[in-house]
């Protein structure tokens, strides 16, 4: 039934490329637009793999729907937020900070909470992480009130000189800007796309979350601690979002939901990546945040979630191992 | 097996009795843990006015306050329960209500959670203990919700905030509405920009949340703004809380070329598309805001620093340019440590709505203070409205209409109706310059 | 005939249990209040929500993401029904059912033929919640995002199933479509198709060398389960007298119709109602005891944010330590003490 998945990609291209033929006359009066959408949805693209990278670890090593995963992230965007608005940090810089902690708090979550729960049904574990992230979320409220709150660098809109050429932010690609704070995020976005990448392929910890992601059982035949594997790498997910959580509050809001706002794409991304692919998560949020723009842009009368949605539902049904996900079952 | 499935049986039994009597239980434990606070604060009132009123007169009068205290809308929840309390302290302070012999009143406060049916409970709960009236609730479901029951029940609702039309249209008794509801939103917004700016703008673009709020703000400009010869270019909705960059969208509306481009929706995507706007630097004539969450409140011009300034909103709003309300907002900052919004203030305002129905009614029955609401007539209110607070046959009150705004100079300033400007509009005007 | 008569026979005692079950439970409205009635009328609702759930991720094994979508179709087809044509909720009510079943056969075909199971399934159920919540938000006819409000009846009046003079009919009326479903979950588990989704649900592969056609299995689960979770939607809309996109297929009501079988029991006949008691039960402990704390707990008196950090609290906590649900711990407890 399944494992055409070529057809399916190509007679998707042809749908795109048959949308953009009938629309050349909006194309000469809408290339700005068109322009910004790409630019727009590449660099929330960007933010997207950002957060779903910790999430498809975490789904495929240990195989459990986190939907903590947002309200971790909220987390790190209030301890970066507090530590702008009280020690004047840069929210770059409290980077250095929120992943050590998030990582720490994954761990001990980890640990404490859904370890004991590892061998039980999905929707337990589903639910677990809901009940942690009802904690976060309304713990934020006892503290920080419902009162949305922002942040705006200083030198967002400086102009920088980089030897050979200026950026003057915010720079212009064909017509469409590019601030400099989700340019920041996109360019992280990769860096820990390739930092992850190597720690999973080439490192001996790699390989051991690696082998347990496999094959548990085997991987505890050969010595290797499969719960602190899990551990370990619930607490790198967790990190994850510590880094995603500074790096968008010079766009986003600060708020105890701010974070839930991405679980829902998270995991679309995670799906069509592929469960525990790195690159899955880097081209999959790419790829949704294109879709999109694209369905904001060519699709009027409903929203642009639901040209998500149907990619979503394409995925799962043509190609449920994602994009980069070797074929399981 | 057959005996585990008797004690299983029973055990069921026994948790639906529990269930029933926690409940039950939970309810005379309200009731009486209540009263502590009723004698403390008929205590702090018969301290002030102790000599001249016999404390037994006063059977304090029970007012309900239903609001999202948790969940994702907790904020502004908050900040409307507080304006209710301080309402409630002051008038408490300046001798309760008169024609009851000094009654105190007493604020139930309720946590919806934002969810319509837990506003509906807790809505029973209040009206079986008693309370002669309610405000609320923010949001339009739970209020659609709550003021069904306060129908069915005949206790009157006073809605603080909640915008859609469809709550009145329901030809409820028990229900009054304090603030504009969407039509008058929408439609004042395109009779201000007419107004301001004559034929200076003749096309805009519309960016919505895809909201009901959204949808019927912007169908009821659109209406209006025809009239007015202004035509509406594009209408570009949004997934308000989904959303994390309204950057295309803004570029979708700045590529019809309007003069203006309007905005209707809630704080975050508010903020949002502040950021687009300004980063795609759009050559419009002006960005204004219509019932827009965000470009009138004191967090956006604090967070958004000098990028706020020039931004209009047309919105509901206290009357900023009356010394009463600077003291009402001075004294609310002071207290509760935050800036009082006019969500805080809507609440504030209908606690005082209630307690001038309860005066003239002399009786803290319900149905007596519901046909004393619909006699209200309030001139020394707080609110920028262009008349006093009184009721037509739906509840909806009369002069409600939101006021246009800008910041200027770094604070948010009525510009518009000319009876409520605090300075002049800046029009054209965008902060990053341009035409 | 003699097929139902063993399947009588078979469930004697599980139907014993359901009367007095239901005796109970329907001595509730007796002597309490409009806020307990009401708090009581949700967790019925959620409760039959529930029931439904269960017969598609309890017995049949495949866990449901999604449930809003049947509830909200249930839901906006009473609405619907009755302030478009003036067709009676009770017809509203059926009506919804068949179209939730209908849109469970359609989608569950479709993702079963492809092989979705486990978290592929749940997040599919999930997508489709959402998607059916954001066409509804764009959809004029049926009020897109501002909804639609039913009109008050006026008094008592069975053919719109509102009673505002007696409360605790509308109630008890629930309470009756609790009881047919239970009955009918019950029937199903006595029936070959119960044992056939239990096989399913253990080792499909296996199930299927035996001659069971799985497929079959879970279509019949998928409709079964969609149309009493819509029958509770239906009954939603006319407790709440509103409906919107939110509160029809929000991913919240996905997660309130899950929540109450797994604290129950999932899989379980009794699941879903014990865990609708225990959750509403503790919902308003939790509430009323930050709003009227002992005091001993001064401190966290009107803490707004409070109750759901506690609830939440307990939620990870029963997930620890009962993996199976509350019922599913006496049953170990049991055995344990047996042993």
């Amino acid at each position: 039934m399944r494992g055409r998945p070529r057809n399916a990609i190509w007679a998707a291209l042809a749908i795109v490329a048959g949308l953009l033929l009938t629309q050349s006359t909006w194309w000469d009066t809408n290339q700005t637009v068109f322009a910004q959408a790409v630019v727009s949805g590449l660099l929330i693209g960007g933010v997207y793999s950002l957060v779903a990278m910790g999430l498809s670890l975490v789904f495929g090593v240990l195989d459990i729907i986190n939907f903590a995963h947002g309200a971790l992230m909220t987390i790190a965007i209030y301890v970066s937020y507090l530590l702008f608005l009280n020690q004047g940090v840069d929210p770059y810089l409290s980077l250095f900070i929120t992943i050590p902690l998030m990582f720490i708090l994954g761990v001990g979550i980890q640990r404490f909470a859904i370890n004991p729960v590892m061998d039980a049904p999905i929707h337990n574990q589903l639910l677990l992480t809901l009940g942690i992230a009802i904690i976060i979320e309304n713990l934020a409220l006892v503290f920080f009130t419902g009162t949305p709150r922002s942040i705006e660098l200083s030198y967002a809109r400086n102009e920088f000189d980089l030897g050979p050429i200026t950026l003057d932010f915010p720079v212009k690609v064909f017509g469409a800007v590019v601030t400099l704070p989700k340019l920041i995020a996109f360019i992280m976005a990769l860096l820990l796309a390739a930092l992850l990448y190597l720690l999973i392929k080439r490192t001996q910890l790699g390989a051991a979350i690696r082998a347990a992601a496999q094959e548990p059982e085997g991987a505890e035949l050969v010595g290797i601690d499969v719960r602190r594997i899990y551990t370990i790498t619930f607490g790198i997910g967790a990190a994850c979002v510590g880094a995603a959580g500074a790096l968008v509050i010079p766009f986003l809001f600060v708020s105890p939901t701010a974070g839930a706002t991405f679980n829902i794409i998270a995991f679309i991304v995670v799906v069509l990546g592929g469960m525990g692919s790195i690159p899955g998560a880097l081209v999959g949020g790419l790829v949704i945040g294109l879709t999109q723009e694209m369905t904001q842009l060519f699709v009027s009368g409903s929203s642009k979630l639901l040209g998500v949605f149907v990619v979503f539902l394409a995925v799962l049904l043509f190609r449920p191992e994602g994009l980069f996900g070797r074929v399981q079952r | 097996m057959r005996k585990f499935t008797i004690y299983l049986a029973l055990l069921l039994s026994l948790v639906m009795i529990a269930a029933a009597c926690v409940s039950e239980a939970e309810e005379t434990t309200t009731t009486t843990a209540a009263e502590p606070t009723e004698t403390t604060q008929a205590e702090t009132t018969t301290t002030t006015t102790a000599e001249d009123e016999p404390p037994e007169a006063a059977e304090p009068v029970k007012i309900g306050s239903i609001h999202p205290l948790t969940g994702g809308l907790a904020g502004a929840g908050n900040r409307m329960d507080n304006g209710a309390k301080m309402a409630v302290e002051e008038i408490n302070a300046a001798g309760g209500i008169t024609s009851l012999g000094g009654a105190p009143l007493e604020l139930v406060s309720a946590d919806s959670t934002g969810a319509a049916e837990v506003g509906q409970s807790e809505a029973e709960r209040l009206i079986g203990d008693g309370v002669s009236a309610i405000i609320g609730t923010y949001q339009s479901a739970v209020t659609t919700n709550v003021a069904a029951i306060s129908e069915r029940d005949g206790v009157p609702l006073v809605i603080d905030v909640a915008v859609a039309d469809s709550i009145l249209d329901q030809g409820y008794a028990n229900v009054f509405r304090i603030q504009p509801n969407a039509t008058s939103m929408g439609a004042n917004g395109a009779k201000f920009l007419n107004e301001l700016a004559g034929d200076e703008i003749k096309t805009v673009a519309y960016l919505h949340d895809e909201t009901g709020f959204g949808v019927s703000v912007a169908d009821a400009f659109e209406a209006a703004a025809a009239e007015y010869g202004i035509e509406v270019l594009a209408r570009i909705p949004y997934p308000p809380f989904e959303v994390t960059d309204l950057t295309t969208e803004m570029s979708q509306a700045a590529a019809t070329s309007p003069d203006v481009i309007v905005i209707t929706g809630y704080y975050n995507d508010g903020l949002l598309a502040a950021r687009a706007a300004t980063d795609l630097e759009v050559d419009v004539k002006a960005v204004v805001g219509v019932a827009q969450g965000a470009f009138h409140t004191p967090q956006f011009v604090a967070d958004f620093g000098t990028d706020a300034e020039l931004f209009y909103n047309s919105n509901y709003h206290f009357n900023a340019s009356d010394p009463k309300v600077k003291a009402v907002l001075d004294k609310f900052e002071s207290t509760y440590g935050e800036p009082m919004d006019t969500e805080a203030m809507l609440s504030y305002q209908a606690i005082y709505v209630i307690a001038d129905a309860l005066e003239r009614a002399g009786s803290a029955d319900p149905a007596e203070v519901r046909a004393a609401l619909a006699d209200t007539n309030i001139t020394d209110h707080f609110m920028a409205y262009p008349g006093p607070i009184t009721f037509d046959e739906t509840g909806e009150n009369v002069n409600a209409q939101p006021v246009l705004m800008q910041v200027v100079d770094g604070a948010v300033q009525q510009v518009y109706p000319l009876d409520l400007r605090e300075t002049d509009p800046v029009f054209p005007g965008t902060p990053w310059g341009g035409s | 005939m003699s097929r139902l008569r063993r399947i009588a026979q078979a469930s004697s005692r599980d139907l014993m249990i359901l009367a007095a079950v239901v005796t109970v439970l329907g001595l509730i409205p007796l002597g309490v209040s409009r806020f307990t009635l009401s708090v009581a009328t949700t967790a019925l609702i959620f409760a039959l929500a529930g029931i439904g759930w269960n017969v598609l991720s309890g017995f049949a094994g495949q866990f449901s993401f999604g449930h809003a979508a049947y509830f909200g179709l249930g839901a906006y087809t009473v609405a619907v029904t009755l302030t478009e044509f003036s067709i009676s909720p009770w017809v509203g009510l059926i009506v919804g059912g068949v179209i939730a079943a209908a849109f469970g056969l359609l989608t569950g075909w479709i993702s079963f033929r492809f092989g979705l199971k486990g978290a592929y399934f749940a997040l599919a159920t999930f997508a489709l919640a959402e998607m059916l919540r954001l066409t509804f938000n764009n959809l004029d006819y049926v009020g897109a995002g501002i909804g639609i409000t039913i009109p008050l009846a006026g008094g008592d009046d069975w053919g719109r199933i509102q009673f505002e003079d007696t409360p605790s009919l509308q109630y008890w009326v629930l309470l009756g479509i609790v009881a047919v479903s239970l009955v009918a979950v019950i029937a199903i588990t006595k029936s070959r198709l119960g044992s056939t989704m239990l096989a399913v649900r253990e080792d499909e592969d296996a199930a299927s060398s035996l001659g069971i056609n799985p497929l079959r299995a879970k279509m019949a689960a998928i409709s079964i389960s969609g149309f009493i979770t819509a029958l509770a939607g239906g009954y939603y809309t006319q407790f709440l007298l509103f409906i919107d996109p939110d509160l029809a297929f929000g991913p919240f009501v996905s997660v309130a119709i899950l929540l109450r079988p797994i604290i129950g029991g999932v899989g379980t006949i009794w699941g879903p109602v014990l865990g609708a008691a225990i959750l509403s039960v503790l919902g308003e402990v939790t509430r009323s005891l930050v709003r009227e704390p002992p005091s001993f707990l001064q401190v966290i008196e009107g803490v707004n944010g409070l109750d759901q950090v506690l609830f939440g609290l307990i939620l990870v906590l029963v997930i620890i330590r009962a993996p199976d649900g509350v019922l599913g711990w006496f049953r170990r407890r049991r055995q344990r003490s047996a042993v």
